[in-house]
């Protein structure tokens, strides 16, 4: 596995330390073409590391609240979603959700506008100017922001979405849950080499191009491996596992489930999004007391 | 378990009357626009057995559209090429695979997607409902051209055999193989997954979900504009096209699928002229429309239809 930089808990403290040097500086604009009656959808305007400038969709369900939230974290894709694609609008009716773009990503692209692939081994032989160093910091930044809000229930606090949600969630307090699907940063300088699909391919590439530089590659992976983080995580956590025979399948994730300190349920994909989501649907209900989740599922999923 | 898809659902698209008188028109002003293709090695993403390129042609308006174009490092004078639509949000990969299989592989950026954004760019969301009011400036005019002069490309590279052109996608890459696959009378073999783009109006009453959704959120900020609305994507409604197809085709759909409503899928494939065609359903998946099984059953088909010679 990639070792456990010995100056990991410095490197991320300076970070978190000169995040804090930035206020959030929030600017919060309502988007009436995406409120409804039942929830009402904000542009947010975020300071993070840098400084730079983030942009995140807010949306608040009417009424008096408190409520349970989810905090979708930046993905790794261009395009910032109000939800994730496919999920049911009604799910704003129940949660406080936020998404967030980071860095390179669309409504966040200025000055710094990110490549898919490429994203990922931008700086990647720097651990100190690393881009998901930056990254890292404005999702952090997101949940500092999420927890400021008075309509949330902080006692149901969701981070959800690939391993920056696990990451987020060890460095931040507050997240009560975290649903995360391992993808750039679970054992990468080992698992990379196994495979051809991008992202995981972008290491490949970039090692076949430079190949003199794959210590150094090692060495900035192991800030993010999150073997590294998951000691700190004490959140109640949904790990969303690969399919049996796939390259991060829950045998291969053991070891990461061996170093969580909070409970945790591993889920096998089923290689179908109606399976994956909907048991993901079920599961946040259930933590969050949710009763009726039928009645905010998608209509093919009820 | 969720109710149970209607097979024989209709849709409620009609065909405007001027369908191909509008489409014609389109097809004559993309005419006059020279493609310049440029072609440039991407040394960063090439390995041994795969060359990488960054692709740029002109569309519509003069847009400056982007692709990765693979090819296999070794390979016969002629080969055969596939043409890669990508999705709603999806940033267009680097279609390696395709090459290791032996084919030369297109994966286009139509206009407002990463890399083509510079002069077109409203964003997401929002390019579904962009001049929603006007089809002669509706957002998929000039997108549905961009992804169709991909086969121009294709068609003007030396190494492609131009009797051997497949189109595949999934999701809104589906429903622009639907399209292309209409329009574009050199395609051989087609493969379109959970399509979308096929009966809009239909999708965002099955459906709450992003994109559909950007439609209902207009809808209620301008309950007035139905009618232009529902004029308007009728123009570009996958259902509309399928008459135009003669290509063997296959169409994948999940019957859980909650971004493009199965219905819609079975809507279609009744509409798809061509004889040669077959429908696979998913029962137990969503928008994946069961990829994992299917993407088997594309790559025999593609290998049936284009990797032999003729």
């Amino acid at each position: 596995m990639d070792q456990r930089p010995g100056d990991f808990e410095q490197y991320w403290q300076q970070t978190l330390d000169a995040l804090a040097g930035y206020p959030a500086c929030p600017e919060i604009d309502v988007l009436p073409l995406r409120s409804t009656d039942f929830a009402t959808l904000y542009g947010v305007r975020l300071t993070s590391l840098g400084p730079y400038r983030l942009f995140g969709y807010l949306s608040l369900p009417t009424g008096p609240g408190p409520f349970p939230a989810i905090y979708y974290v930046p993905k790794y894709q261009s395009v910032l979603e109000i939800i994730p694609q496919g999920t049911a609008n009604l799910q704003r009716s129940r949660y406080i959700t936020f998404a967030l773009a980071g860095r390179g990503q669309r409504n966040a692209d200025t000055p710094y506008a990110a490549m898919f692939p490429g994203l990922l081994t931008d700086d990647i032989d720097q651990a100190a100017s690393y881009i998901f160093r930056g990254i890292v910091a404005d999702s952090v930044r997101g949940l500092q922001f999420l927890l400021t809000r008075r309509e949330l229930d902080p006692r149901r606090v969701l981070v959800v979405g690939n391993d920056m949600a696990l990451i987020t969630a060890a460095l931040q307090p507050g997240a009560t849950h975290v649903v995360t699907a391992p993808t750039l940063f679970y054992n990468t300088a080992e698992l990379a080499p196994r495979t051809q699909a991008y992202p995981l391919e972008e290491v490949n590439d970039y090692l076949r191009a430079f190949p003199d530089r794959v210590e150094a590659v090692r060495r900035t992976l192991a800030y993010y491996d999150l073997r590294a983080f998951a000691p700190r995580l004490s959140a109640t956590t949904l790990l969303m596992a690969g399919a049996p025979g796939t390259l991060l399948d829950a045998p291969a994730l053991g070891p990461l489930v061996t170093a969580l300190r909070g409970q945790v349920t591993v889920y096998a994909s089923e290689q179908s999004n109606y399976k994956d989501g909907l048991y993901v649907e079920q599961w946040m209900a259930a933590q969050c007391g949710i009763t009726d989740v039928h009645n905010i599922l998608p209509e093919h999923w009820r | 378990m969720p109710k149970a898809v209607a097979v024989d659902y209709q849709s409620m698209v009609k065909k405007p009357a001027d369908f191909d008188a509008f489409w014609d028109g389109v097809l004559q002003q993309a005419a006059a626009v020279p493609l310049e293709p440029e072609m440039t090695p991407d040394p960063l993403r090439t390995s041994e057995d795969v060359e990488v390129f960054q692709v740029f042609y002109t569309s519509l308006e003069h847009v400056r559209i982007a692709a990765w174009y693979c090819r296999p490092t070794r390979r016969a004078e002629r080969i055969p090429a596939v043409l890669l639509l990508p999705g709603y949000q999806a940033d267009p990969p680097i279609p390696k695979e395709w090459a290791l299989k032996g084919y030369g592989a297109l994966s286009v950026a139509p206009r407002g997607k990463l890399r083509s954004n510079r002069q077109f760019n409203p964003g997401y969301p929002n390019l579904l409902t962009y001049n929603i009011m006007d089809r002669h400036t509706y957002t998929y005019r000039g997108f549905y051209v961009d992804s169709w002069r991909g086969i121009d490309f294709l068609l003007a590279r030396p190494e492609v055999d131009p009797t051997r052109l497949g189109v595949t996608g999934s999701s809104q890459g589906g429903g622009l193989t639907i399209t292309t696959a209409a329009m574009r009378s050199e395609i051989r073999a087609a493969a379109a997954g959970a399509p979308y783009l096929c009966g809009f109006m239909d999708a965002m009453a099955l459906t709450h979900t992003y994109p559909y959704e950007e439609i209902n959120d207009f809808l209620r900020a301008h309950p007035d504009r139905r009618r232009a609305v529902e004029e308007t994507v009728a123009y570009f409604d996958g259902i509309n096209f399928a008459d135009k197809i003669t290509c063997p085709i296959i169409v994948n759909i999940g019957l859980q699928d909650n971004v493009c409503p199965p219905e819609t899928g079975y809507a279609l494939f009744n509409r798809i002229r061509a004889t040669d065609k077959q429908l696979y359903t998913y029962d137990g998946h969503g928008h994946d429309a069961g990829r994992y099984k299917h993407n088997a059953i594309v790559d025999r088909f593609f290998a049936q239809h284009l990797l032999s010679e003729r």
